[in-house]
């Protein structure tokens, strides 16, 4: 269906299957993730010990932005020194898992975000920056509010793919998301313009929409970018920037886990259903080119095949 | 570093998908090559109502009860492999085949299949992998091209390469111990769900005239066990019953005849199977004959069917006879297996055996005629090796971790250069030259 998944399908059934009491068998498995991820699942060292390795590409960044530090909330024990090539490895084992099953199942689906949590970092750290900055904000008015808490904190930048990135600002009412993306296909530069331009405009228009956050689409960068090093060059035409301004009601504690994982599988969803609607517009021309077929093979001449007749004189009627 | 991200390797078979990265031992994903649309729309399945607008909240999701957003998203509404499935059995679903006999008849279901598999199954955007996909012997260049339109038009894929799944399923046979030279001819034996295929390949190129299939596969099986079953009025005899002693009792024997006295000697060769029903209740039913009868309708059909009645050994033996002359040996040489219903335990070693007498008795015979001349003898046999179930697609992965593999797909620069003509012609892949 229309739903992506926040988690790895393919790590979640198979730690759901190895969890379930099966016999241990050897895995030796590379599972690949959007944005280039790769996970390694492996038995190393016997059957029941099961090595999980990540590599993101910006995890450099990640690290900078507090990803170790997330990481070591989600899976504290399980963590070992990283698999050579891979940023960060846990280790399962599978003869000492916790007894109850609900617990199994958290750890099986905590497994599996990995990815997303690795990824989570800046946001979690740009969203207690806000709240600290929002804090801070609430002591001033709007006139005697210092230089340094109206402009709000540092844009932190992850470089998640080639020549994309994510750009995240905190600031004391808001949080600014902003996508950098690229489209190397003439095609889908137009889809996608016609998409994010919807997106934007859909807010405008329908009353459900309007508590969600704000969406801004251009194609130089935006202000809150001004002064940031490595930003594409502004005017060819390829690059363009997607903004997403979280409010403090985006940013309540108890929605943050679930926000965060919906905008950062936004790009995701972006590209797949651009191929989505190319595969309705594909869809529709096969149609159409059914239709003009049949137009053809209508258009032959009718009276061709009259008056056959049989040796001993009779004739065969022309069905329809 | 692992730099380079893995090819993906996708086999849509007529029953199954087996979707996964090269360099795994196993696929990643196996379900039903299945599609379930909205069964409103599976009649008009070409053309999903449009709405005014483009569906501009598609991404919404939320707001299902709003009539707007309803409106124009119904190409979106649809369930892939075992969720399709279920998803059938509930109203408003109606369940599509998009591959008939192994190529691929609805492009439109197809195509949003692939963009499902990629995108939620494998979590991959397709920009940054190569593809491999495949294809069974004797399909059609369009179908090529329809495929490489759809991969590089819709998906924007990287690199594609569509490799013959008999060629692939040789290539996998090269992980078995017996196999010492990585050639790639040989008699490729694929035995599915719906049909059984005999295919000579030599060289890597299908000898397409020679090819002969069999209607005698994993569904006839099933549906032969469930007859002896019901024969017999034991309490179950579903179709999934019959399928689970099919998988897990069945073998092959060498003679039918001393089998019978055997089971007849030996009373604790017959087993019982217990099935348990969802709502708890379990059944024990008797599993007897039908542990060897039933992949014997490979060697006797006609204990099955009435009007295909020629065992397998003879087709194989037939089909290599009306090769080429100077591949025969080495087709000889080199019978491997794949599919599913090539599991049965001994079956390999009762295919060798009976090739073997016919050959051997033809070469007597010849040598009879000759009058004292002799023959220096016909090395037959069968490779039998662990991953015979997902044959092609081990083989795929195989070949697409190699180092080469990359250099022998088309990329999306030179299918926008050429067209989708391209696709037409592809390097062999793992034949004389690479590593």
């Amino acid at each position: 269906m229309l739903l992506l998944d926040y988690h790895n399908v393919l790590i979640h059934s198979l730690l759901t299957e190895r969890f379930s009491g099966a016999p241990p068998v050897s895995i030796d498995q590379i599972v690949s993730d959007f944005d280039g991820v790769t996970f390694h699942l492996s038995t190393p060292e016997s059957k029941t010990k099961i090595l999980i390795s990540l590599n993101v590409k910006c995890f450099r960044e990640l690290v900078q932005y507090g990803a170790q530090q997330v990481l070591e909330r989600e899976y504290g024990p399980y963590i070992v020194d990283p698999e050579p090539g891979y940023d960060f490895s846990v280790l399962i084992d599978l003869e000492n898992l916790p007894a109850e099953q609900e617990v199994r199942d958290d750890l099986i689906m905590r497994l599996a975000l990995m990815k997303r949590n690795a990824m989570a970092a800046p946001f979690e750290r740009a969203f207690d920056e806000f709240a600290k900055l929002s804090e801070e904000a609430s002591r001033y008015t709007t006139e005697s509010a210092p230089q340094g808490v109206k402009e709000g904190g540092e844009v932190m930048a992850v470089h998640y793919r080639e020549e994309e990135a994510i750009y995240i600002k905190a600031s004391h009412d808001r949080v600014t998301v902003i996508f950098s993306t690229v489209f190397r296909e003439e095609t889908d530069r137009i889809f996608g313009k016609v998409f994010l331009q919807e997106f934007v405009d859909a807010r405008r228009r329908v009353l459900t929409l309007q508590n969600a956050p704000q969406v801004l689409f251009r194609n130089d960068p935006p202000l809150e970018l001004a002064g940031v090093p490595g930003l594409q060059n502004a005017n060819d035409g390829t690059t363009s920037y997607v903004t997403f301004v979280l409010f403090p009601r985006h940013l309540a504690p108890q929605r943050r886990y679930e926000n965060i994982s919906h905008i950062q599988i936004f790009r995701d969803y972006f590209h797949y259903h651009i191929k989505a609607s190319k595969a309705y517009i594909h869809t529709r021309m096969r149609k159409r080119t059914a239709d003009f077929l049949q137009v053809l093979n209508r258009a032959r001449p009718e009276n061709e095949e009259r008056e056959k007749k049989t040796a001993s004189g009779r004739t065969f009627r022309v069905q329809g | 570093m692992a730099s380079q991200t893995p090819a993906v390797v996708m086999d849509n078979g007529t029953g199954y998908s087996k979707l996964g990265f090269a360099g795994n031992d196993s696929p990643s994903f196996v379900f039903p090559t299945a599609i379930a649309t909205k069964a409103a729309g599976g009649a008009s399945a070409g053309r999903p109502p449009v709405g005014n607008k483009p569906g501009f909240l598609a991404g919404g999701g939320a707001t299902g009860s709003h009539l707007s957003a309803k409106r124009g998203t119904e190409d979106l509404d649809f369930f892939i492999g075992d969720e399709a499935l279920s998803a059938a059995n509930g109203p408003g679903y109606g369940i599509n085949y998009p591959i008939r006999h192994g190529q691929i008849e609805n492009w439109d279901h197809m195509e949003r299949f692939w963009s499902n598999s990629i995108f939620k199954y494998l979590r991959v955007e397709p920009e940054d992998h190569y593809f491999l996909l495949t294809e069974p012997p004797l399909n059609p260049p369009e179908n090529r091209e329809n495929t490489a339109e759809i991969m590089f038009e819709s998906f924007n894929c990287a690199g594609l390469y569509i490799a013959v799944q008999a060629v692939l399923a040789l290539a996998a046979s090269w992980t078995s111990s017996k196999v010492t030279d990585r050639s790639l001819t040989g008699t490729v034996i694929d035995s599915g769900d719906g049909v059984t295929h005999v295919i000579p390949v030599a060289e890597g190129y299908v000898i397409g005239s020679s090819i002969k299939s069999i209607p005698i596969a994993g569904r006839d099986i099933t549906y032969f066990v469930q007859s002896l079953l019901r024969d017999r009025g034991e309490p179950d005899s579903s179709l999934k019953t019959a399928e689970k002693v099919k998988e897990e009792y069945c073998y092959v024997c060498p003679d039918i005849v001393k089998e019978f006295a055997r089971y007849d000697r030996e009373p604790d060769r017959f087993l019982n199977h217990t099935v348990s029903a969802p709502n708890g209740r379990s059944v024990s039913i008797d599993v007897g004959y039908e542990r060897f009868l039933a992949p014997e309708i490979f060697f006797n059909p006609e204990i099955y069917s009435s009007d295909f009645l020629t065992p397998l050994p003879n087709v194989v033996d037939g089909v290599i006879q009306s090769s080429p002359i100077d591949v025969r040996r080495g087709l000889y040489k080199n019978i491997v297996l794949s599919g599913g219903s090539t599991l049965y335990k001994d079956f390999g070693r009762r295919l060798q055996r009976d090739i073997r007498h016919l050959v051997d008795a033809r070469i007597r015979a010849s040598e009879a005629r000759s009058g004292g001349a002799k023959s220096g003898g016909l090395d037959v046999a069968v490779v039998t090796h662990k991953r015979q179930r997902h044959g092609p697609w081990f083989g795929g992965s195989l070949l697409g971790q190699t180092p080469e593999f990359r250099s022998y797909c088309h990329t999306k620069a030179e299918y926008d250069e050429i067209g989708p003509s391209i696709v037409r012609r592809f390097a062999l892949l793992g034949g004389p030259g690479s590593s």
